[in-house]
């Protein structure tokens, strides 16, 4: 099986890979070797794909994403959800190191709380590669390509601001789970530009978990304490579906305008249909497909490619004027 | 029904229709309600208003549904952790359903008209709860390790299905004839929120099944004693299967529920609830050890945890602090019971106590 | 023999349950080197009496004095501190730890380097076990042991305190003869060293025989002391309830009916003890208006027997039939339905539902004749429950009333009333006068033997030969899952009874001097 694999590339990556490939069938290694051999590489082998929660449409597609970009490679592929526990994103990388993948793509629960495991990985000769969100060491991970977060929330903000008028009015804005780095970024972002515009006041700050049923329950409570606000600014797209569900059952949608972020289909539509005001596309697509690229890259030459480690891609802003090219994560153009 | 402590009942003719005691523990949920609703009031102008009422009970009603199919299984000593997974598996379903589904072997797309969809969830919800049931009452699972492996295992189906996709397409097509899920589920009827009515409904309902039928009674004597009940001719073993096979009907309908508020059927929908489920039975003044416990007492349970998260909300509380309130709130207003009971023992021992006075008696032959 | 000097008093002690008075100013003395026996009802107050003094409970008024010293006792560490140790009716031990263990459990003794010191436990616990003449290792675990032997466990425990005051709560109820006999010799030795013991023991003869000083207890009073010299049964009994005990049924009609109820050659597994043979080889026909008495030892099988014919548990081999009909895989809910029942020897576990009101006990079993549309109907079930108070003669405030305000006769009549308002023709009752007063039992077998007289077939057991010999028409022996005898209470005595149910020799061989009986089972 295994053993008659092409003796390329580093001895050290080749025995990582044979190993792996022994729990997995071997025809789909073969085939995939085979296919990428033109190529010059060390294909096959397994690449454990660690996000978030498949659940949500958004690290859906980072998985989907990263499991075909690896199959067209010739890489084959596990795929694991943490659910922002670092503990059973800690569980996840040992079963990856006792498994021996060749590569690890990981959407990292929390910046500080993600260091060990990704060192632990890389202690094990496993090259890491983080997508979505960063963590706060460098020269562990082999890149950490992340989305422009702070740049996204800028732009739907000034999109956001731009169609709640000059009249100005309260607001509220519903945040992610408190513990994600990224709620806090995007909050942030919000709050700079908005902060900006001092005859637009922010009434209440909640906190909705990403969740849209959470989102929509809570719009409802806030609605009664501040029945006159003309603005929600969401920090995902989930709440923001939820928030504008509850604004149609209070009659309100007209007076409110909705910012949601992350461009998942169900609320390009609702840009589309003109329900929600602006979402920020996340280019996780592209930064998925980036990483393992930059993955493959390693195992074959040592070096990613890449000019540096953190890798940051500008997210791309989502309004009634673009959303219809947008299709699950990816514009065409 | 009929509920007391040993200790703090009068042995001789107290002819009262009412459990006095009965009385307090509920009593003790309708003060904490009071107080919530008094506090909220003065803290926000907003809180009492008509609509944020509705709103407010709306949110209730969902938790208010499942914990009555929680009181059931609490009342028989048991416990369902399940219950939110199968709120979200129960939905998902529906969704599946409503969007369209494949049929196996042709390339037909099947649109089942809404009472089809409302009946399958219903039943999934219900043969989540037989599982739960037959595998307590007859491979003598504990009650915590099934409904635990259910509550996985019911949240990866709901994941199987939806790949982890959101279903919203549910409002139907008039030309498949699979309209109303949400016109029904989600309408207003007398400007009440549909959920509303189906607590009212599912409250009065299982009231009637706990107060007035042989099920009901036979259920508190197995709460209560299951070895007399059962040597009382008490089918023991199917009282404790079909509680868990209510629960997860009710289970069902907040799911339906759930789903056509969104409207979108997600497979988290439903995470955790059961917990705030547990927390309404059980400041609803029921025994975790079965036996005590009334669908109006867990009614009461529900709005004080509602009304107090969505008050928290309201004043604008910190995310963070709400949650530590909502948790000192249920810790209160059980302990509350307790101290209760320790005191009206106590007082009675007082009331009772002879005054004695501690006089060295007469040396007794001292030491041996 | 002196007196002993008191070293234990309790001085106007009063005890109060909510409105309840337990104990009314008793004044109590323990003396050193005796066994001071305490005689009374269930309720009379002794058990509150011996809380009270084992820091269990503490006193609402009143005070004790120890040595001469008024102590307060605040928990049972602090009694074990003064030298005071209590032998509790309910065995207190953990079924999943050895021997040792149990009998060290609490006060673990330590070596230096602060581990349990098992070596010395065990040496102990040896020594102790070898003076209950019981040949156990002290790290069996204690769930292997049988009842008799857990109880002489439960002493071992209290021996190993070294107490000074060696409180017995029924410390005999599961024991045998023989191991009765040790648990005496152990007491005598016990006072011969100064130990002072007070005993409770709803078993009046074997009480008697142990006591240097008796005191009898009613309504939470003492009524009545003396010393052993002139202390018999009659005084006890007239003692303990004001008159004495009047009942005997003995020259009751013997027109019996048709066979109800047929045991065929029952066997049954006792699943706990690794499938030994609780019950091994019965045969009892019991006859329409016939009242049956099962007399036997704890262990005996007599349990065992009655939970099979309940329906609870699997007969392993051999027929019941009731009325012909073979009752084979019918559950209890069935058997009820068609007229056989038991009323359970543990009221507490398994007859009352104790957060029930006293009528929702009663029609427990009964309940589905009630239904109407679906409903229970009120107006059909209070009446039939408030016809079985009467007819039963519940004493209660109400069908309202919580069950657990009803003294332990009227409890027990409460769980009779159940079965009988499902109109059964067997009935079946384990231990039915078990922790009751002897009014109350007159008064429960009164009522056994009317409804016999109506026709309902009685079998039930006791381990009170008196009863076996006053309120029965036929006797039947069990001893080792065995019938070992049939005897006629018209013409058996006690000796006869009690050496039968040891199941010796001698015993098969007395069942020939009853002519009556014909014995059906009994072998071996």
């Amino acid at each position: 099986m295994l053993r008659a694999l092409p003796k390329v590339a580093v001895v050290a990556t080749a025995l990582v890979i044979g190993l792996a490939g022994c729990g997995s069938s071997s025809s789909d290694a073969g085939s995939g070797s085979s296919s990428d051999g033109g190529e010059g590489g060390a294909g096959g082998g397994t690449i454990s794909i660690i996000s978030v929660d498949q659940s949500n449409p958004y690290w859906k597609a980072e998985v989907a994403t990263a499991e075909s970009e690896a199959k067209k490679l010739g890489y084959k592929t596990t795929a694991a959800d943490h659910k922002n526990d670092p503990s059973t994103q800690n569980e996840l990388i040992d079963t990856a190191i006792s498994k021996k993948v060749a590569a690890i793509i990981l959407d990292p629960a929390g910046a500080d709380e993600s260091v060990g495991a990704v060192k632990k990985a890389t202690d094990a000769g496993i090259p890491v590669l983080l997508v979505n969100a960063e963590i706060s060491e460098q020269g562990i991970a082999k890149s950490q390509i992340v989305s422009n977060n702070a740049q996204g929330a800028t732009v739907g903000a000034q999109e956001w601001v731009k169609s709640v008028g000059d009249a100005g009015g309260e607001y509220v804005e519903l945040l992610g789970a408190p513990t994600d780095n990224n709620a806090t970024v995007r909050s942030d972002g919000y709050g700079q530009i908005i902060s900006q515009f001092p005859n637009l006041v922010m009434v209440q700050q909640e906190t909705a978990n990403w969740d849209r049923a959470e989102g929509k329950s809570k719009m409802e409570t806030m609605l009664s304490a501040h029945p006159d606000i003309i603005g929600v600014v969401a920090g995902n797209d989930e709440m923001a579906l939820g928030a504008i569900q509850a604004l149609k059952d209070a009659g309100k949608l007209e007076q409110v305008k909705v910012l949601g972020f992350d461009g998942n289909q169900d609320a390009v539509d609702a840009v589309s249909d003109g329900e929600m005001v602006a979402t920020v596309l996340q280019p996780i697509v592209e930064g998925t497909t980036e990483a393992v690229k930059q993955a493959d890259e390693f195992l074959k030459t040592g070096k990613t490619g890449a000019s540096s480690e953190k890798q940051a891609i500008d997210c791309v802003l989502i309004t009634q004027d673009n959303a219809a090219s947008l299709d699950n994560f990816v514009l065409s153009e | 029904m009929t509920e007391t402590s040993a200790r703090a009942q009068p042995t001789a003719r107290t002819r009262k229709p009412v459990n006095l005691n009965a009385l307090l523990v509920e009593g003790r949920a309708l003060v904490a309600l009071v107080v919530i609703i008094a506090v909220f009031a003065v803290l926000s102008d907003n809180y009492l208003r008509p609509e944020n009422l509705i709103i407010m009970t709306r949110h209730v009603a969902m938790n208010a549904i499942l914990a009555i199919g929680m009181l059931l299984v609490i009342l028989n000593g048991g416990i369902d952790l399940s219950v939110g997974s199968t709120v979200g598996l129960t939905g998902v379903i529906a969704g599946y359903l409503l969007k369209g589904y494949e049929m196996p072997f042709t390339a037909l797309i099947a649109y089942p008209p809404v009472w089809v969809v409302i009946i399958v969830s219903l039943a999934i919800g219900s043969l989540v709860g037989l599982i739960n049931g037959l595998l307590v009452s007859r491979l003598k699972i504990a009650p915590f390790i099934a409904t635990l492996g259910m509550l996985y295992v019911a949240r990866g189906i709901a994941l199987l299905i939806t790949d982890g996709e959101t279903f919203t397409r549910l409002s139907g097509d008039p030309q498949l004839g699979n309209t109303g899920f949400l016109t029904v589920l989600a309408s207003q009827p007398l400007g009440i929120p549909f959920p509303i009515w189906v607590m009212v409904v599912f409250a009065l309902a299982f009231s009637l099944v706990l107060t007035r039928t042989a099920f009901g009674r036979w259920l508190y004597a197995t709460g209560g004693n299951s070895r007399a009940a059962e040597l009382s001719g008490v089918p023991v073993k199917k009282v404790q299967t079909w509680v868990y096979v209510a629960s997860g009907f009710c289970a069902g309908a907040v799911g339906l529920l759930l789903t056509a508020d969104l409207p979108a059927a997600t497979p988290q929908g439903g995470s955790l609830s059961e917990l705030n489920a547990i927390a309404a039975v059980v400041i609803g003044g029921a025994a975790l050890s079965g036996g005590r416990g009334t669908v109006r007492g867990t009614i009461i349970g529900a709005f004080v945890i509602g009304f107090l998260v969505d008050g928290l909300v309201i004043i604008g509380v910190s995310t963070f602090w709400q949650q530590v309130i909502k948790g000192a709130v249920i810790i209160i207003a059980v302990g509350i019971d307790q101290v209760q009971q320790m005191l009206t023992a106590r007082s009675a021992i007082k009331k009772a106590q002879v005054k004695t006075p501690l006089k060295t008696p007469e040396a007794v032959g001292a030491g041996a | 023999m002196n007196q002993g000097d008191v070293v234990l008093r309790a001085v106007d002690v009063s005890k109060t349950y909510g409105v309840t008075r337990a104990l009314k100013g008793v004044n109590f003395e323990v003396r050193a080197g005796k066994v001071t026996v305490l005689f009374g009802e269930n309720g009379a107050g002794k058990s509150t009496l011996m809380k009270i003094l084992s820091g269990v409970e503490q006193p609402s008024g009143g005070h004790l004095v120890l040595h001469g010293r008024p102590v307060e006792i605040r928990t049972t560490n602090d009694a074990v501190d003064l030298g005071i140790a209590i032998i509790h009716q309910e065995l207190n031990l953990a079924p999943n730890l050895s021997v040792r263990d149990n009998v060290f459990i609490g006060r673990e003794l330590l070596t230096r380097a602060g581990t349990v010191d098992r070596r010395c436990e065990d040496e102990i616990t040896a020594e102790l076990m070898a003076r209950l003449e019981e040949d156990i290792h002290p790290s069996t675990p204690v769930g292997d042991l049988r009842l008799g032997q857990q109880q002489l466990v439960e002493i071992a425990r209290a021996l190993a305190a070294d107490a000074r005051i060696l409180i017995m709560d029924e410390p005999t109820s599961a024991l045998s003869h023989s191991e009765v006999q040790v648990l005496f010799k152990v007491v005598a030795d016990l006072t011969t060293h100064g130990v002072a013991i007070v005993y409770i023991s709803h078993h009046l003869e074997e009480a008697i025989e142990i006591a240097d000083h008796a005191v009898v207890f009613r309504d939470g009073e003492l009524v009545a002391q003396r010393d052993a010299e002139g202390l018999d049964m009659d005084w006890v009994v007239r003692s303990m309830v004001g008159r004495a005990a009047e009942y005997d049924f003995r020259d009751e009609q013997r027109e019996h009916g048709d066979v109800a109820l047929s045991i065929q050659d029952v066997r049954v597994v006792d699943t706990s003890a690794g499938g030994r043979l609780a019950v091994d080889g019965v045969s009892i026909d019991v006859r329409a208006g016939e009242v049956v008495c099962l007399y036997g030892l704890m262990g005996a099988g007599r349990t065992e027997l009655m939970e099979a014919l309940s329906g609870r548990d699997q007969v392993a081999s051999g027929r019941v039939l009731l009325h012909g009909v073979d009752l084979k895989g019918r559950s209890i809910g069935e058997r009820i339905e068609r007229g056989i029942g038991l009323v359970p020897e543990d009221r507490q576990r398994d007859g009352l539902v104790q957060l029930m009101s006293v009528g929702a006990n009663l029609s427990l079993a009964s309940l589905l004749g009630s239904i109407k549309r679906l409903l229970v109907s009120k107006k059909a079930e209070t009446a039939s429950i408030e016809r079985e108070i009467e007819d039963v003669k519940v004493k209660t405030a109400g069908p309202g009333a919580p069950i657990t305000s009803l003294s332990g006769g009227n409890q027990q009549k409460v769980v009779i009333g159940k079965m009988l308002l499902t109109d059964p023709t067997v009935l079946l009752l384990d231990e039915p006068t078990r922790g009751i007063d002897v009014g109350a039992k007159g008064e429960i077998f009164s009522l056994l033997f009317r409804e016999a007289r109506r026709g309902l077939a009685v079998l039930y057991v006791t381990s009170e030969v008196g009863e076996a010999l006053t309120a029965s028409h036929r006797i039947v022996v069990m001893a080792k899952g065995k019938v070992v005898a049939e005897l006629d209470p018209r013409t058996t005595t006690r000796q006869e009874i009690m050496s039968a149910s040891e199941g010796t020799v001698e015993a098969s061989g007395s069942t020939t001097s009853s002519p009556d009986s014909s014995p059906i089972g009994a072998t071996s």
